[in-house]
């Protein structure tokens, strides 16, 4: 699936606009930047509350191209300007992570 | 001249900390253990570091006056500072920030804070080890130096609590210096300095760990500017 059509069936709120679209094949819900970074697949979206410009920096080491930061937590700008950098889309939501997870889940 | 330095210690306020670590024990010990500097770094206050300049100062001992910080990574920080105002003052918009519940003494050990003459005068109420602060590690190192303080990531190599057990890399910022419990590093430093300190939530453990600092002059200005530049031996 890509990134616009995440944004779209979840209705999901961008931190910014003109985002990279990328595709994404799988998601991963972790909260511990380690795990994600020895975790995650490639290609994936990833469900967590960590919303600090280092959350970018892991994703990029690991190749995912989209964040959904959970339970309504405000994105930084700097963290915002690392994604510019970096081409990795940052959605919000007010749900947590099980509720992400379960509907990220059900589309892709 | 060379100083010897343990600049993680923790006391009474830190949950975690013996009710024996008062600033004025922690103070003696050092000086009997031949430490030069010492830093008091409770977890995410500093409302102890007023008692502790008294203690080191009628100790004869260099007083350093720093937080450990819980950042929203989850990741262990030092802040130091040179005046216990401003350690105190970065501690209460720490403090504020923590998204952290009720402490039960019951269950996780008291915090109390003290007066000069060792008499509980307060006793915070979040639970200090039990949640992040919503500051991340680069603003934390940000409200650090605009306060001339020292930043340091603590005990980067521990497999809770620490820059490598939450991110796994070394984000590239401006520390001061590297915390690290075991030699050799475990991560790539990228050319930055190193130092090991204790830890010490009992009195025994003052000094378990520290470093030798090649400074001009004992003032928390030529402590910052040695480890800055690295004119570090560990012991």
């Amino acid at each position: 699936m890509k990134t616009d059509e995440l944004e779209k069936n979840l209705g999901l709120v961008p931190a910014y606009n003109d985002y990279e679209i990328n595709n994404i094949v799988t998601g991963f819900t972790s909260d511990l930047l380690s795990d994600v970074m020895g975790n995650a697949d490639e290609d994936s979206v990833l469900i967590t509350i960590q919303a600090h410009k280092n959350t970018i920096a892991c994703c990029s080491l690991a190749g995912i191209t989209a964040v959904i930061i959970c339970s309504g937590r405000k994105v930084p700008q700097d963290m915002i300007d690392a994604a510019k950098d970096e081409g990795i889309a940052i959605f919000t939501t007010k749900d947590n992570q099980f509720t992400t997870s379960f509907k990220v889940h059900g589309i892709l | 001249m060379k100083v010897r330095c343990d600049l993680h210690i923790h006391s009474c306020l830190s949950p975690c900390g013996d009710l024996e670590m008062s600033p004025n024990a922690i103070a003696q010990e050092a000086k009997k253990r031949g430490l030069d500097v010492i830093a008091l770094t409770d977890h995410n206050t500093a409302l102890n570091t007023p008692a502790f300049m008294t203690a080191c100062n009628k100790a004869g001992i260099f007083g350093i006056y720093g937080i450990e910080i819980t950042s929203s990574e989850e990741a262990h920080v030092l802040a130091l500072f040179k005046k216990p105002e401003t350690a105190v003052e970065m501690g209460k918009l720490v403090y504020k920030s923590l998204l952290s519940g009720k402490n039960d003494p019951e269950k996780w050990g008291d915090q109390v804070y003290l007066d000069d003459d060792e008499n509980i005068i307060g006793e915070v109420e979040k639970y200090l080890t039990g949640g992040a602060s919503i500051y991340s590690i680069s603003e934390l190192l940000e409200m650090t130096l605009k306060r001339d303080g020292i930043f340091i990531p603590a005990h980067i190599d521990k497999p809770q609590f620490s820059i490598k057990s939450q991110l796994g890399f070394l984000p590239d910022e401006e520390y001061s210096a590297i915390g690290l419990t075991k030699l050799p590093p475990i991560m790539e430093l990228k050319g930055k300095p190193f130092i090991t300190n204790s830890d010490a939530h009992y009195l025994h453990n003052i000094g378990d760990r520290s470093f030798t600092l090649d400074i001009e002059d004992l003032s928390f200005s030529h402590i910052k500017e040695a480890i800055v530049r690295g004119k570090i031996t560990i012991n």
